[in-house]
């Protein structure tokens, strides 16, 4: 669905700090959302923690950098790393241009998505949420 | 309650292209089409900024040379009617009021244009001081629109729509001009390093913006052939930033001196009694301790406003502003640092949040001047 111009896809879950979260069996993709891509703007560096990082949710799992500012991305579920998205480091942009798809963050091997899941939205519950921040 | 933002003239265009942002009381547009593409519009080509926000004065009177003599730090003598210079105002300790560009309308009339954030606290400076010069202090910022036409392509698109040629402008000199058939005022300066005007459309008051609206949309239409933006003010920070240009409240405010800033050149402590001579002439015979320096990072990451800078296990400075240059595609900043490193080619850390990250100094302007700014080679 479309909410104020920025794109919340169907089946996947949200969070309050704007990450999403694709669940494929026991791994989760995550990245940031169409949303938090449209606050930056023009992301210009990605970091984002190594392979192999044990993380829990809501701490800081990377940092992006605009021409205006920096900020940190938090973990949206607790696991360990299993892949970063190594093109990010060459084309950061891809946060801007295709931030569901090509600019995904990481894969995280998940611990206990159930505990997950309390701090987390569906994507008409996050629809709302982006709704309130802007009025 | 907070007080409503100021609006300038050109309100309803900004606020239906551009996101907006708050600005020394302003709602300013921080970008259009972004930072990265309005940037290099200006250093490619070119771009246009609504400055109208900048404090404006006018200071008229017979004694109005000597009394800016007194309160600014260059030689104000030294400009000729229709001059202009880039100045300083210090307080009695040399720390720097305020820096803004100073043009001598005539023998006994000049236009002072400040900082935004500045607009209060210099305009009662300002009259405060020449109350024993006898001199007429007139506060006209809410009267003029001004923009700022930038770019190696800005004299080609302002001809188009200025009665005067423009060729006859030099750098820091300014002009009376027609301007799409309105009385306008053209001043061959601008905070980006590259060649431009900052436009004046005179007697224009913001309940009747129409004068201000059309000259802005004839310099946008007689742009369109050099692809020309409209700019907010994100792209004017990292424009400035890599021309090596301060920024008042970053990197130059009321604790720092125009001799630690690198503002040496506007300060002429051989002409009579001005504001902060004693303290500068003093610094400069006892030497400053710290310096303001061009940053460039070695490796990735932006450094910012309040980073620490470091050598040698040794905390030797801070950064005051810093960002992604668009033409180095690097990050830059500004930061002042012990004088004993401020030395060209010497490597430093930043301290990029937990991380340090090396860096190296390097002098103003960021960009190669052969191949960008106004000196370009043609």
């Amino acid at each position: 669905m479309r909410v104020l111009d920025c794109e919340i896809p169907d089946k996947l879950y949200y969070s309050k700090e704007h990450e999403w979260v694709m669940i494929e069996g026991k791994e989760a993709v995550v990245g940031i959302t169409d949303y938090a891509q449209r606050q930056l703007h023009e992301i210009v560096y990605v970091e984002v923690q190594k392979v192999g990082a044990n993380i829990e949710q809501s701490q800081t799992i990377g940092t992006v950098e605009s021409v205006k500012a920096v900020s940190d991305i938090f973990a949206p579920v607790s696991g360990k790393i299993s892949k970063v998205n190594e093109e990010l480091a060459e084309n950061p942009e891809l946060l801007n241009q295709d931030p569901y798809c090509k600019g995904w963050l990481a894969r995280i091997n998940l611990k206990d998505f159930n505990k997950d899941l309390r701090e987390l939205m569906t994507t008409q519950q996050y629809a709302e949420y982006i709704k309130g921040l802007e009025e | 309650m907070s007080k409503p933002l100021k609006k300038t003239h050109l309100y309803e265009f900004h606020k239906q292209r551009a996101k907006m942002t708050e600005f020394a009381d302003f709602e300013m547009p921080i970008w259009y089409k972004g930072i990265i593409p309005e940037h290099k519009a200006v250093r490619n080509s070119v771009g246009m900024f609504d400055i109208t926000h900048m404090g404006r004065a006018l200071i008229i009177g017979a004694k109005s040379e000597a009394f800016l003599n007194y309160v600014t730090t260059n030689d104000v003598a030294a400009l000729t009617p229709l001059g202009a210079h880039y100045s300083n105002m210090c307080n009695e300790h040399g720390g720097i009021k305020d820096d803004f560009v100073l043009s001598r309308l005539e023998e006994e009339k000049f236009l002072i244009v400040y900082n935004a954030t500045n607009r209060t606290k210099d305009y009662e400076w300002l009259v405060k001081n020449a109350k024993p010069f006898n001199v007429k202090v007139e506060d006209v910022s809410d009267n003029i629109a001004m923009f700022a036409v930038q770019g190696p392509n800005a004299q080609k698109t302002l001809q188009k729509i200025a009665d005067l040629d423009l060729d006859k402008i030099e750098r820091f000199k300014c002009s009376w001009t027609k301007l799409a058939g309105l009385e306008g005022f053209v001043s061959r300066t601008g905070y980006t390093g590259e060649d431009g005007f900052e436009v004046f459309i005179w007697n224009t008051p913001l309940a009747n913006p129409v004068n201000a609206v059309r000259v802005w949309k004839a310099i946008l239409e007689a742009g369109e052939e050099f692809g020309i933006e409209p700019c907010g003010l994100g792209a004017r920070d990292t424009l400035r930033l890599e021309a090596g240009m301060c920024l008042y409240g970053n990197d130059i405010d009321e604790t720092t001196s125009p001799l630690e800033a690198g503002l040496g050149f506007v300060v002429k402590l051989k002409k009579d009694a001005f504001i902060g001579k004693e303290a500068l002439t003093k610094q400069k015979t006892e030497g400053i301790k710290r310096k303001r320096v061009g940053l460039t990072m070695l490796e990735k990451g932006i450094p910012r406003s309040h980073y620490e800078v470091w050598k040698n296990g040794e905390k030797i400075g801070h950064v005051t502003s810093g960002t992604f240059s668009p033409v180095l595609e690097q990050g830059i900043a500004m930061a002042y640092v012990s004088v004993q490193y401020a030395t060209e080619g010497n490597k430093v850390e930043v301290r990029v949040r937990d991380k340090l990250t090396e860096a190296q100094i390097v002098k103003f302007p960021f960009y190669d001047p052969a191949k960008y700014g106004y000196g370009r080679q043609k």
